[in-house]
């Protein structure tokens, strides 16, 4: 991708911690499957509540990392108004059937602008919706990282695929099903962090929907699909991947043309350079 | 001096913050309905005190929702996957799924010790959620965004466009509404994508390019020169401390086979070097701060009694550990000790001992469209060292208002962002 067309370029430093966030991120949302924790008379120790203050240090640290070498305010300011139109959107869809209406814009900006830019913008979207809503809680981190996720993600997808360029209703096509993978993911990952103190430690063979401290990963793994599916899959997760197939098939296209617009007229990061003129 | 700490003002947010977090971890050391009880009615009573009337401060009622969905949903979540226990309260028919489920049985006897334990657990978390919930009410986010540290500072300020911008968007939305009706547009369903939401985007859009330019002429989002050692050092401290945390927070769970030396040693190196990179990194940014937040007396003691229950709360688990987790079998009532009260009563003194929330009973100097005049920061003569009078013209979005004692301009630019908001307080100390 040419330099001029990136607003939030990844150097390698950054890259680097990026993926060392991933994966640790990854680790964070799916300790109890990991991570065997001790228990204490009948509750699930509270140790892994250390991650609500780890994860954001880490978001902070890669955040810092981006910034590191100074940003274009072209970028900042798109991002400024997008996180602003993202967290007006946030709270139309909120509590009414899985209506999830943040994601289309993340996916379909982190697509055009790139993984950098997607991923900033899952960050302060969310960030900027939970200081409106008032809704700044330990919840917020995992949301966030989650959507920073799901922005990257989408400006990762292939350009181009046996060299033709993906444009048009393909491109649509590609990130419906992108839309519905990430609504899943996201419903799926949101679930797991919390799932031990939602619904309670299991005493030995009562619930069958609770987690096993140390139990096997493929059983506890089978506990929270079968959890998961009941509580929430079946109805919020659908809700939210027909929410976002939709409203991508609908405001996909003059979206995608109005951002790749913004982007010619940018130019982010000109390179500057002194001629001495003959 | 009393009358002084008692001043109506918005206190520092990270104070409101230490204080929640204080009950916050105290309704997770224990499991005692009564101090758990006890704990909720003091979040309650404090924000009713000592909360303003913003928009923030009405979302608590969500939090106290939130509190109660999450109790209802443990208990019945309870009753409906097994409650067995010794004291028996009620039968309900057993039943049993069908398909690869059938191992999953699904009501039967309701005990007495399970609803008792899981309406126990859900009243920790309920009383963690509305601990949030009153920071999320008392303290004001926007200042919390004065705090942000310097290496962060693009992304802070991206967020404090996004904020500023948002009412930007009712506005733009109405803009679009009238060319419609001007235009005699009725289309509905799909055409409203088309003809309203997507000129809101692009208006969106190109407002934030010339925003862009605004920012580039004012030297926002520019960055100091710094040598190539320092940046490479910062990036090492990054990255370092990140793997740090990562790893010290893996020693830190409770597993019971994790070497010493990964816990606590390492997420305090990892901590050390991460605040060493970002102080490194944020020396880029230079800035000026002409309203900084303080630590004053009444800071302090929020503070203070955050930390100090913290504090009770462990004694409490140490020294009386019947009381911070009493046994939900054999039936009974819990007890209470002096400590326990006294832990709950250090929370609640902040309620009467802070300074309560300005009220917005902020006067608009009559006609703030034209008597707008210029503003110089009078101090020596103690006045508000605002001179009405000299006209800047018809600008409509400049207002002056004045909050007790103290004078505050706002100044809107046309691009809807807040340019500024200067707050001239007088130095008569008796206010």
């Amino acid at each position: 991708m040419n330099q001029i067309h990136n607003p939030v370029p990844l150097e390698w430093k950054s890259a680097l911690m990026l993926t060392i966030l991933t994966v640790a991120g990854l680790a964070m949302f799916s300790w109890p499957l990991l991570i065997p924790v001790r228990v204490e008379d009948g509750m699930v120790s509270t140790s892994p509540f250390i991650f609500i203050a780890i994860l954001p240090l880490l978001v902070f640290l890669v955040l810092a990392q981006i910034s590191e070498k100074g940003m274009d305010a072209k970028a900042l300011a798109i991002l400024g108004v997008l996180s602003a139109i993202n967290a007006a959107l946030r709270p139309l869809g909120a509590g009414t059937g899985g209506i999830e209406t943040v994601f289309f814009l993340l996916i379909l900006a982190g697509r055009v602008f790139g993984p950098g830019f997607g991923f900033v913008l899952g960050c302060t979207s969310l960030f900027a919706s939970a200081l409106l809503t008032a809704g700044v809680g330990p919840w917020m981190p995992f949301q966030m990282l989650a959507s920073a996720w799901i922005g990257m993600g989408a400006g990762l997808l292939p350009n181009s695929i046996f060299g033709r360029m993906i444009r048009g209703k393909w491109e649509i096509l590609m990130l419906v099903i992108y839309g519905i993978f990430t609504a899943y993911f996201f419903g799926m990952i949101m679930n797991l962090w919390f799932w031990p103190y939602l619904i309670g430690p299991s005493m030995v063979g009562t619930t069958e929907l609770a987690y096993i401290p140390g139990g096997s990963l493929i059983d506890n793994l089978r506990r929270f699909l079968v959890f998961s599916l009941i509580t929430s899959t079946a109805v919020w997760d659908t809700g939210r991947a027909i929410t976002n197939s939709v409203l991508l098939v609908l405001v996909g296209l003059p979206v995608l043309a109005a951002f790749r617009r913004t982007v010619r007229r940018a130019a982010f990061n000109p390179e500057i350079t002194f001629e001495v003129t003959p | 001096m009393a009358l002084r700490l008692l001043t109506p003002r918005s206190l520092h947010p990270g104070a409101w913050w230490a204080w929640a977090i204080g009950c916050a971890v105290v309704a997770s050391r224990t499991t005692n309905p009564a101090i758990l009880g006890l704990l909720i009615s003091v979040v309650f009573l404090t924000v009713i005190l000592r909360r303003g009337s913003a928009p923030w401060a009405m979302a608590f009622r969500l939090y106290v929702y939130l509190a109660c969905f999450i109790v209802t949903i443990r208990i019945l979540l309870r009753i409906v996957f097994s409650a067995q226990g010794p004291t028996v309260l009620f039968h309900l028919p057993t039943l049993t799924l069908p398909g690869i489920l059938d191992s999953v049985r699904l009501f039967g006897p309701v005990s007495a010790e399970a609803l008792l334990g899981a309406g126990i657990s859900a009243l920790q978390l309920a009383a963690m959620v509305v601990a949030i919930g009153a920071a999320n009410a008392l303290a004001n986010p926007k200042r919390l965004l004065a705090a942000v540290p310097g290496a962060l500072y693009e992304w802070g300020t991206v967020v404090v466009i996004a904020l500023s911008i948002f009412p930007q968007l009712a506005e733009s939305f109405g803009r679009v509404r009238r060319a419609r009706q001007l235009r005699a547009e009725t289309g509905k369903g799909a055409h409203l994508i088309k003809n309203v939401a997507m000129p809101v985007l692009s208006d969106g859009l190109d407002r934030s390019l010339v925003l862009a330019a605004a920012m580039d002429s004012r030297g926002y989002g520019r960055s100091m020169a710094v040598s190539v050692f320092s940046r490479r050092l910062t990036s090492v401290l990054l990255v370092v401390s990140s793997l740090a945390l990562c790893v010290g927070a893996y020693g830190l769970l409770d597993t019971g086979f994790t070497p010493l030396w990964m816990g606590v040693p390492m997420v305090v190196f990892g901590l050390v070097a991460g605040l060493v990179g970002l102080r490194l990194s944020g020396r880029r940014v230079v800035r000026s701060r002409y309203r900084p937040d303080t630590m004053l007396a009444a800071e302090w003691l929020v503070l203070g009694s955050g930390v100090a229950a913290c504090v009770g709360i462990l004694i409490l688990g140490i020294f009386q550990p019947m009381v911070a987790f009493p046994p939900v079998s054999p039936l009974g009532w819990p007890d209470v000790s002096i400590l326990a009260i006294g832990t709950i009563v250090v929370l609640l003194l902040p309620a009467f001992m802070s300074p309560p929330a300005e009220t917005p009973s902020t006067r608009v100097v009559e006609n703030p469209h034209k008597s707008v005049g210029f503003l110089g920061a009078d101090t020596q003569n103690g006045g508000f060292g605002l001179h009405h009078g000299e006209n800047w013209g018809e600008n409509p979005s400049i207002s002056v208002t004045q909050h007790h004692n103290a004078m505050v301009l706002r100044g809107f630019s046309p691009l809807g962002v807040n340019s500024g908001e200067i707050c001239v307080r007088g130095n008569d100390d008796s206010l």
